[in-house]
């Protein structure tokens, strides 16, 4: 029966996949829909299939509506992305729907391109129009840090740490966990009160998944020195620390919830820095936006019940209240534990109400009289039995809470029940219960919009509170100011010629760079081994290191000497490292050389492209003066006689000479930001 | 659907083109849109499709169609 219009399904979507074939759009659409009516969930293909179908007639409205559905249709990342680029400016097109616009700005340690892409789309299930702002990644630090950052420019209501385990400043085994722990935790609240500092948005921590690979073994768990142990502690103090004021995604339980051998994948780490496979993104995106929607005060307010085959098995009206299955065997004991978990939601604040096919009398009885009821009576603040449409009761049981539909959701057994809800009144959420009661649990638990904000309301006092301590408790921050974040990375660059092992990272860096590049001139391997051959070629490469990580080969220069002045060819910085001040050090080594060379004056190049204006201003910074006036790029040129030579004293410079370093592939291969 | 066709499928459904033709000399440069971000969803969605992993710089590796498309011949589910 069931695979029978399955089957019939796929006929009427592949007829349709035909009729869009030969442009009839409107044949298409009625197959689609065709098919759609028939499957008991909606697929991300069929969602597809008509949301383009619709693109294609004009018709937004319609098309945002489907490639929206593709979010309860599964968390499928292909489809999800193709949706995401499909509702792409939903903003302009389906402003009706919108219940409130929000910015976030992602402060991430690891490539965030796709997220930042899926998240619009989760949000407007929520009907959230949201606008996502992507920080550099790795950038996190001196964007939050920095009161003018492009960060506070684009006026975010939420921020959020898009960090993981990799970030974390914990070694394997400690010699004082109690104080590794507590330099790691305030090393994030730190950021969360420089935010406070400099904006009113509200701060989205992602804590620390717990990894995979475990060197010490069961081992780990009974060890408070082990990384794995403050790892957990790290966690559970930051959840502690966050109290009201600072919002957590718990990918900690996230990564548990699917599996961390699933939720890692290193291949993709490896290859572009993402910290999660891909196949979560959309869960991840999910729960994001249900954080953000519950901070918006978006979450639903109302669980509205059915009760038979809902809250006990059997029916009230004719098989009496010894009759109904609640407690004692298997069966009843699944909607005890149903019972169970609706009081754990209305603890932490949602409404319960019934709506209910039933005469009245008759409902209320097992809530009063039955021995394994763990619901009362006075547990719901609404209680409708009656012979009457549902619909027309969940509108009455609105009214009567003072509360809107769409803070509504409603759960029934029964499908052609929750089909009226959803035809009658779309804008309550209905969760349809499968058909064993072992599963409603699981279902109910899997339903993300209870998400709560907060036990206690926050209001506005609140939050001037909290804007005033934490302007007194400036004492506590661990770095007040980029340069005291600087000064505490504790930086070292590795400067040294061109050489055969760190050719490969050259070309491949000269080949991609966008953003910090000068002249963005692509020289392939040749020309670059001619240039190391040049004796009037000045090269390097830096390597860039902190108290945290090896950042590797990350920026190179190349200049030519024509008499008493020094070309800059290229200079380019890898994204990961911009805003660590090490173009002043590699300019200032540029001066060291330059003077060896008995060279007066540098000479820079600015040629802009769409995709370098981070580096517009650079010469400027540095002292440069600007000399004539190219047609595609600016010419600067720095007198080292005059102004002296640079310096930059928040790193420390090694120069290798020709001693030969090992290079290092790590992060080789496509980097995290877009280039 | 043999290879060429299910490839096809692949990059019509993540560039949500569904006019786009595949040649083998194609690269990145000959397809709207094909970025980073796009090169990723792409090699996401092959795995998906052709129940294979690409290994290592295989990833990264993939410069026309038709390394794609003997790769996946040689290693996929096809």
């Amino acid at each position: 029966m069931e695979s029978t219009v399955t089957d019939a399904a796929a006929t009427a979507s592949a007829r349709g996949d035909q009729q869009k074939k030969s442009g009839d759009l409107d044949g298409a659409i009625a197959s689609y829909l065709d098919a759609a009516a028939q499957l008991e969930r909606v697929t991300a293909p069929l969602c597809l299939g008509l949301a383009r179908a619709y693109l294609a007639k004009g018709n937004y409205a319609e098309a945002i509506r489907w490639a929206a559905s593709v979010v309860d249709a599964g968390d499928d990342y292909g489809a999800w992305m193709s949706a995401a680029a499909l509702i792409a400016g939903a903003g302009q097109w389906n402003a009706a729907r919108v219940r409130r616009r929000a910015r976030v700005a992602l402060a991430a340690s690891f490539t965030t391109s796709q997220l930042r892409a899926l998240l619009p789309l989760a949000a407007l299930r929520h009907g959230i129009d949201l606008q996502v702002w992507e920080g550099q990644f790795g950038q996190y630090r001196q964007d939050l840090l920095d009161g003018t950052s492009a960060l506070y420019q684009s006026a975010p209501d939420f921020i959020v740490l898009a960090v993981h385990e990799r970030d974390l400043a914990l070694p394997a085994l400690s010699g004082d966990p109690e104080a590794d722990v507590a330099r790691e935790v305030s090393r994030w609240t730190s950021l969360w009160y420089a935010v406070a500092r400099h904006s009113a948005a509200r701060v989205i921590q992602m804590n620390f998944a717990l990894t995979a690979e475990a060197p010490l073994g069961h081992l780990g768990a009974r060890l408070r020195e082990s990384r794995y142990a403050m790892t957990q502690m790290v966690n559970s103090r930051l959840g502690m620390a966050a109290g009201n004021r600072v919002g957590m995604l718990d990918c900690e339980r996230l990564s548990s919830l699917v599996g961390k051998s699933r939720w890692f994948d290193s291949r993709y780490w490896h290859f572009s820095r993402q910290a999660i496979s891909l196949q979560f993104l959309p869960l991840v995106a999910r729960h994001l936006t249900a954080v953000l929607a519950a901070d918006l005060g978006l979450n639903r307010k109302c669980l509205v019940l059915d009760l038979d085959n809902t809250l006990w098995g059997g029916v009230i009206g004719e098989d009496g209240l010894s009759g109904i299955k609640l407690g004692g065997d298997a069966t009843g004991e699944a909607f005890s534990a149903f019972q169970e978990y609706i009081l754990r939601l209305k603890d932490k604040g949602v409404i319960l109400a019934v709506c209910s096919k039933n005469d009245d009398a008759i409902a209320r009885e097992p809530f009063e009289r039955h021995p394994d009821t763990k619901l009362r009576l006075d547990d719901f603040a609404a209680f409708v039995a009656n012979w009457e449409p549902k619909p027309a009761n969940i509108e009455r049981i609105a009214k009567s809470l003072n509360i809107s539909l769409d803070a509504l959701v409603f759960v029934d057994d029964n499908p052609a029940e929750c089909e009226a809800i959803r035809r009658a009144l779309p804008e309550v959420d209905v969760i349809e219960l499968p058909a064993d009661p072992s599963a409603f649990v699981r279902e109910l638990s899997e339903y993300l919009m209870f998400e709560t904000s907060s036990l206690t309301d926050e209001d506005l006092h609140r939050t001037a509170q909290y804007r005033a301590r934490s302007a007194a408790s400036a004492a506590e921050q661990t770095a007040a100011s980029i340069e005291e974040l600087w000064d505490s990375l504790k930086m070292t660059a590795t400067a040294a010629p061109f050489d055969e092992m760190t050719l490969p990272r050259i070309v491949q860096l000269i080949g991609k760079t966008n953003q910090f590049n000068l002249t963005t001139r692509r020289h392939g391997r040749a020309q670059v081994e001619a240039f190391m051959n040049d004796p009037e070629c000045v090269h390097f490469s830096v390597r860039l290191s902190d108290r945290y990580t090896d950042h590797g080969l990350v920026g190179l220069m190349i200049a030519f000497q024509r008499g008493s002045v020094l070309d800059i060819d290229t200079w380019l910085m890898s994204c990961r490292v911009i805003g660590r001040s090490l173009e002043n050090t590699m300019v200032a080594h540029l001066c060291d050389v330059a003077a060896q060379r008995g060279v007066t004056t540098l000479r820079g190049f600015f040629a802009p492209t769409p995709k370098n204006a981070l580096v517009s201003g650079l010469f400027a910074r540095l002292g440069f003066a600007r000399v004539g006036e190219g047609d595609a790029s600016e010419a600067w040129e720095y007198d080292l006689a005059v102004s002296g030579s640079i310096e930059n004293r928040f790193i420390t410079l090694n120069v290798a000479g020709d001693r030969r370093e090992r290079a290092s592939a790590a992060g080789a291969g496509l980097q995290g930001c877009v280039q | 659907m043999n290879v060429h066709q299910q490839l096809e499928q692949v990059f019509r459904d993540v560039f949500n083109d569904d006019a786009l033709v595949l040649r083998h000399d194609m690269t990145s440069d000959d397809i709207p849109g094909w970025d980073s971000i796009a090169h990723i969803n792409l090699m996401f969605a092959i795995e998906a499709t052709f129940g294979m992993q690409f290994i290592g710089n295989e990833l990264a590796e993939m410069k026309t169609i038709g390394d794609v498309e003997a790769l996946v011949s040689r290693r996929g589910e096809v």
